[in-house]
């Protein structure tokens, strides 16, 4: 047996069975990672519903939530935010 | 100055620009010499920030040297700066222009700390997923176990052989999706849509098997 599958993480679990739904492209993410990351830090869970494409779309693909992570963190940082209103965005936007 | 407002649901949220970044760059002149300083500025930031953030994060990215580090950050900004003018004429105003502009520094920084990570790596394509067990209490266990058997047989059943690679590569092994797609010649659009068919495939065979929820009973619940 392959060692590195010696166990199925729950994160593993987490990838391989995330509603992809509804569908949004990587370029379309990056199209709008800008405006949802905004939206976030406005409106906290409220973004991920009225931007539903670009919450499924950060669940399933990992290099575009690194990636919006870091432009949420810059724009959380150009409002003065602070550290735990930081994380909470974060937690907000990869969940 | 320049102020504008968007639709945020039920309220209308201002977004305030401390300047006209659009008209400056776009005007010939010492102005537009010193809105391209600034942007730079702000596009090395944000490299720098995506940079820090990878290699406190991913153990082969933090074996990046400062000089190596430094190189990868200006040249990201550099590209970045390249990629944006070329899609200035499409700023909406969507978002403040600040964050429109760290996302293209952002993007290429990541690519590039990635593509660091994976030089020299080899990426074996498996062809099949091995049965995996997990759970720290007996009742876990055995619910994780069954779960996991389930997702392989899923995997090897309902998979074809590309999907099954990618999503082997991607969601198991942890290969960058976009180091992936550069070495298969493909991009990073073509290999989402694999993994976004593989889920659905993985999906409905798990809701017909009862070990997910289907969406009508989870929305009831």
């Amino acid at each position: 047996m392959n060692e590195r599958r010696q166990n199925l993480t729950p994160e593993v679990v987490r990838r391989l069975t995330v509603d992809p739904h509804p569908w949004l492209s990587c370029d379309d993410c990056f199209r709008l990672v800008d405006q949802y990351v905004e939206l976030v830090l406005d409106e906290g869970a409220l973004a991920g519903e009225q931007m539903p494409a670009m919450r499924a779309h950060l669940a399933g693909c990992a290099a575009c939530r690194e990636e919006a992570q870091t432009l949420l963190a810059l724009a959380a940082s150009d409002r003065g935010l602070v550290a735990n209103e930081i994380d909470d965005a974060q937690r907000v936007l990869t969940n | 100055m320049t102020a504008i407002s968007r639709s945020a649901g039920s309220r209308s949220v201002p977004v305030v620009e401390t300047d006209d970044w659009v008209a400056r760059l776009s005007t010939p002149g010492p102005g537009r010499d010193a809105a391209l300083r600034q942007l730079h500025g702000l596009l090395l930031r944000a490299a720098r920030h995506q940079v820090a953030r990878m290699t406190a994060r991913n153990p082969t990215a933090s074996t990046l040297g400062a000089e190596r580090i430094d190189e990868i950050v200006n040249q990201s900004a550099d590209d970045a700066m390249v990629a944006l003018l070329g899609k200035l004429s499409t700023f909406e105003g969507r978002s403040r222009f600040t964050t429109w502009a760290y996302k293209f520094a952002v993007l290429h920084a990541a690519v590039e700390v990635r593509r660091h990570a994976w030089v020299g790596r080899e990426i074996p394509l498996e062809q099949s997923a091995e049965p995996w067990s997990s759970g720290p209490t007996p009742a876990e266990y055995s619910e994780a176990a069954a779960l996991s058997a389930a997702i392989t047989t899923a995997i090897e059943t309902v998979l074809t052989t590309h999907q099954r690679q990618i999503v082997i590569a991607v969601l198991i092994d942890d290969v960058p999706i976009d180091i992936l797609a550069d070495r298969l010649g493909s991009s990073r659009n073509a290999l989402y849509k694999t993994l976004h068919d593989a889920r659905d495939a993985l999906r409905a065979q798990l809701i017909a098997t009862g070990h997910l929820p289907s969406a009508r009973s989870a929305a009831a619940r």
